[in-house]
């Protein structure tokens, strides 16, 4: 479903070039679970969002569905953001000043979904999620595992085909991360397509695929 | 979509009080002073058009081209009426009236109260019963075909007729006018509203005018340019063609062949009487001022806007990246400002209603406003308030919907740019030039008014009462004098045909060592013997008038004034020319202030009266101690000498005080001292927004600086600089418009420029700026530097 070939993505200086991704060559098939590992600087989060439509890459090709998505027009881009893709964060960056129910509720508004069929998708997660009796609290009410289940539910709320998430259990401790996989997982298994960055060794593991970037280049792509 | 627009838009609010409440403060300000003054020029534009038939009302008047500048006079002869109007055709209706005067010192007349107590009106007028098919005026008692159309009758005001009549039913009654003219009431109007130029507390019948002013021809009279005629033209009347069928009016009549009549429109006569555009000027300024004080407001509002988007940044980001479009965050934000202006608009209508006897107070007037009945007004208002909201709206919207979503959420946006000159930092510095201005020229208006209060006039004028009397039989003054000067609490009397502030009588002298057809404008004064004793004058040379020379009623006393334009070293002797005749003067006065300290003082000259009274007068007298008493003194013993005519005695201070020019200065005053408070209070929340912005940017840097051991005082030394530099800026700005506005003020006499006024105004400025800065310093230097450099 999607293709990256020969990404380059750089920062052009006074007297130097400085590469952040060099020759990125990257094919993700659908109900794919891939892993995206490496040190701090080594490009993972760029080529995240890269494949997000967030950022451009500064030279190679990248399609989705056979169809080049660079340079897209904006509506085409927020097209995309609405209906194929859903994001979640380190920081789970939801929205302070909304509840849990509105959170979850907001990329639906965006798509124009009706407010009948709103209400029986967003309390589909809720229960799916457990959160059902936390729906109208804020996220600075939450503790972090949970503020992440509500970013992972408002990802998904739209049904999108592609999960990115950057490094969804950088701020939680081990058996709240451990929970969170275990969900990434279990959708995965549904069918969907996921692409996670993470530092952690045991968590990457949860991928069905595992790459390895160094300074920009991709140094393993292998099967877990 | 709606809902989660106003659900958004209802918690930030919630999230930032603080700042949303000094927005909303701001425009509140902004918004309220901008109603007041629309409100005030809507006022100024409404007058006279409660008449129905306005457009098509015009005031006759007469310009005349031979004096320079041209004069554009708002009163005509009486001939109009009756040789020049009623032929036109396309003339409807012809009214002629005269205002009523009871002198040359002021106009009105007396009115016999049933207690048998005088009571003084003002603004009564002769008139033909055509004003009633002219004007739209209400008739409660009475008959519009005929309540003026008898001699001796009169039609009286609402509130007039109260005081004569209080049981009510004047009709047909008697009022008896100045003691002596019986007149018998046709009928009772309604006041005439606040807003109408001509505001009639009574009205003559204009048949009652030839008998009464003794002037039987009246009606031939060309050259008595004192009378007011308005005409009502048909439907669809060209007011030019008008025009130029009537401006030869004058041309056999000797000595006004340069005179021509006109035609102004009544919806003008408010606001440019003489057909000049002093008081448009002045309105102009005015608006001008007030959308200023409204674009500062919005200027702050997007300043504060942006340095809160920081804070939001994130929330965009996210929105962003889930699918929203950026046309949607920025008719979010949008709505969200135009909200922000409706509601301040509103809560402006409220602050500006409540506010509107401070205007009044300002202006010195006794304007009735309210904003609710004025349906236009409201309608303006509120267009203005859209139109605000999507200017002020329209650029942080575009700003903010632009984040980069990859930025914002690394919080990276504000990072660079620190130090450059921006667009904000001259708003701001703008705003504060502003300000320094504004409170300078007050200070200095402060300063000029106490000076001008103050001002040694020359004269005693401590302990002096005036009235004017109008006899017709002669009274030889000895016998007054002698009367009230038995009364040890009286000390001096006397009697002129002027006296300070009160009445002038202009002319041409020349003088001994004049050159050819040199002459010079004076002002005139007839006296008796006692004036300069009573009023305090001193001499500079030579004599007051005195009865051992019976050759003084032949001579003159000048002022110092006078004694300069002359150019005489010794002057008593010398000779003036008044209309062709020799006055040695015997005597020179110093200078004192005859008319208004904002003049300069004129050449003046005082010759002797016959010291008999008759005719229209004026008395002062200098009494010692209780002034109640005094009073009823003087007026018991002129009662019983002038038993027939009425008079009132008048504190001198009174017309000191209707000095025209000391009300003007103090409103001048009190309108600076306004504006400078309000575009005070704004640049200081616009100061305070930038500085939030500064302080946001910069607050990654600032933990740091904490971090690695830097001082509070460091800090706010850096955030100081930037201030300092905006101060300076407004210095060199503020500081010469003020000393150009004192170079500029109109006046004969300043005081010098006081450099406090300059220092206090910069310290204040400096003050509040600093203080400012040390309320975010503060919040900075106890928060935690760990919080401000989490998630990176």
């Amino acid at each position: 479903m999607l293709h990256l070939s020969n990404i380059d993505k750089y920062y052009d200086s006074k007297f130097q070039r400085t590469f952040v991704l060099k020759a990125v060559n990257m094919e993700v098939k659908e109900g794919d679970f891939l892993s995206i590992m490496g040190p701090s600087g080594s490009g993972k989060s760029t080529l995240l969002n890269i494949i997000g439509l967030l950022d451009q890459p500064s030279a190679g090709e990248y399609s989705l569905y056979d169809k080049s998505v660079l340079d897209l027009k904006e509506k085409v881009k927020v097209d995309y953001h609405r209906n194929f893709m859903g994001f979640i964060f380190q920081a789970y960056h939801l929205i302070e000043d909304m509840t849990v129910y509105e959170n979850i509720e907001t990329p639906l508004i965006y798509k124009g979904v009706k407010s009948r069929d709103r209400q029986a998708m967003v309390a589909d997660l809720l229960d799916r999620f457990n959160m059902v009796a936390k729906k109208d609290l804020f996220p600075q009410q939450l503790s972090g595992g949970q503020q992440q289940l509500v970013g992972i539910a408002r990802a998904i709320v739209g049904k999108p085909k592609l999960l990115l998430a950057d490094e969804p259990t950088g701020n939680l401790q081990s058996v709240q991360g451990e929970m969170i996989m275990e969900t990434l997982k279990t959708l995965n298994q549904e069918g969907m397509t996921i692409i996670q960055v993470t530092h952690n060794e045991k968590f990457a593991e949860y991928g069905k695929r595992i790459i390895r970037l160094e300074d920009g280049i991709i140094r393993k792509d292998e099967k877990s | 979509m709606i809902k989660h627009f106003f659900t958004n838009i209802y918690r930030n609010f919630i999230h930032n009080k603080v700042f949303t409440v000094i927005n909303l403060t701001n425009l509140v300000i902004g918004f309220a002073v901008f109603i007041l003054f629309s409100s005030l020029i809507s006022y100024e534009l409404s007058y006279d058009k409660f008449n129905t038939n306005y457009k098509n009302i015009y005031r006759v008047q007469t310009r005349q081209e031979d004096s320079y500048p041209t004069n554009f006079c708002t009163y005509s002869p009486p001939a109009y009426r009756y040789h020049l109007m009623a032929d036109v055709p396309e003339v409807e209706e012809v009214l002629l009236m005269r205002e009523v005067s009871g002198g040359a010192k002021g106009s009105g007349q007396y009115f016999t109260l049933p207690d048998g107590s005088q009571l003084y009106q003002l603004n009564g007028y002769w008139s033909e019963n055509s004003i009633f098919d002219v004007f739209s005026i209400k008739l409660i008692e009475g008959n519009k075909s005929n309540a003026l159309t008898e001699p001796n009758t009169i039609a009286i005001s609402e509130t007039l007729s109260k005081k004569l009549f209080p049981e009510g039913n004047a009709l047909g009654k008697q009022v008896v006018v100045g003691k002596r003219f019986p007149v018998s009431v046709s009928a009772v109007y309604a006041d005439f509203p606040q807003n109408s130029d001509l505001k009639a507390t009574y009205l003559v019948s204009m048949p009652t005018y030839p008998v009464l002013s003794g002037e039987p021809t009246y009606s031939e009279n060309w050259t008595s340019i004192s009378f007011d005629n308005y005409v009502l033209l048909k439907n669809g009347a060209d007011p030019k063609l008008v025009d130029s069928k009537i401006k030869d009016a004058f041309k056999d009549v000797k000595n006004f062949e340069k005179s021509f009549p006109y035609l102004h429109p009544l919806s003008k006569l408010h606001i440019s009487p003489n057909s000049q555009s002093d008081m448009i000027i002045g309105l102009a300024i005015l608006s001008l001022a007030a959308i200023l004080v409204l674009i500062l407001a919005c200027v702050n509002y997007v300043n504060l806007s942006l340095a809160n988007s920081t804070q939001r940044s994130t929330e965009i980001g996210i929105k962003k990246v889930i699918g929203s479009s950026k046309k949607l965050i920025a008719t979010q934000f949008l709505a969200e400002t135009v909200l922000h202006t409706l509601i301040s608009t509103t809560l402006a209508l409220f602050v500006a209603q409540a506010s509107f006897p401070l205007l009044n107070r300002i202006l010195n007037k006794n304007i009735d406003f309210t904003l609710w009945n004025n349906a236009p007004l409201l309608i303006f208002i509120f267009l203005a308030s859209l139109l605000v909201g999507v200017l002020s709206g329209l650029y942080p919207s575009l700003v903010i919907s632009a984040y980069n979503p990859v930025k914002v959420l690394k919080g990276k946006i504000f990072s660079n740019g620190g130090n450059s000159i921006s667009i904000k930092k001259i708003l701001v510095a703008a705003q504060f030039s502003i300000s320094l201005f504004m409170l300078i020229v007050s200070f200095i208006l402060f300063n000029h008014v106490n000076f001008i209060l103050n001002k040694d006039l020359g004269f005693d004028a401590k302990n002096i009462l005036y009235t004017e009397i109008n006899p017709r039989d002669k009274m030889p003054f000895e016998t007054v004098k002698t009367a009230i000067l038995q009364h040890p609490e009286i000390a001096d009397i006397s009697f002129s045909s002027t006296i300070p502030f009160v009445g002038n009588i202009g002319g041409y002298v020349t003088w001994d060592g004049a050159g050819q057809d040199e002459k010079v404008m004076i002002s005139r004064n007839y006296v008796n013997y006692d004036f300069i004793p009573t009023y305090n004058l001193k001499m500079a040379y030579g004599r007051n008038f005195s009865q051992e020379y019976p050759a003084d009623n032949k001579g003159c006393i000048i002022n110092e004034t006078a004694l300069k334009i002359f150019g005489w070293s010794d002057p008593i002797g010398k000779q003036i020319y008044l209309e062709g005749k020799p006055f040695p003067v015997i005597g020179v006065v110093k200078d004192f202030h005859p008319y208004s300290v904002h003049n300069p003082i004129p050449t003046y000259i005082m010759f002797l009266n016959s010291n008999v009274i008759s005719g229209s007068t004026l008395l002062s007298v200098r009494f010692t101690g209780d002034e109640q008493k005094a009073r009823a003194l003087v007026a018991r013993e002129l009662g019983n000498v002038f038993p027939n005519y009425p008079f009132e005695f008048k504190d001198f201070s009174v017309a000191f005080y209707l000095d025209a020019a000391i009300p003007f200065w103090q409103s001048m005053k009190r309108m600076f001292m306004f504006f400078s408070v309000v575009t005070l209070v704004i640049s200081t929340i616009g100061l305070f927004g930038l500085i939030l912005f500064t302080v946001k940017r910069r607050t990654k840097e600032i933990g740091v600086r904490k971090v690695l051991g830097s001082s509070v005082g460091s800090i706010y030394w850096q955030l100081s600089t930037e201030v300092i530099s905006m101060l300076g800026f407004a210095i060199l700005v503020g500081c010469p418009a003020a000393i150009y506005i004192y170079k500029t003020m109109p006046g004969a006499y300043k005081e010098p420029l006081s450099i406090a006024a300059f220092f206090v105004s910069v310290a204040l400025v400096a003050i509040i700026a600093l203080l400012t800065i040390s309320y975010h310093v503060l919040k900075i230097a106890v928060s935690n530097p760990v919080k401000a450099l989490r998630y990176e």
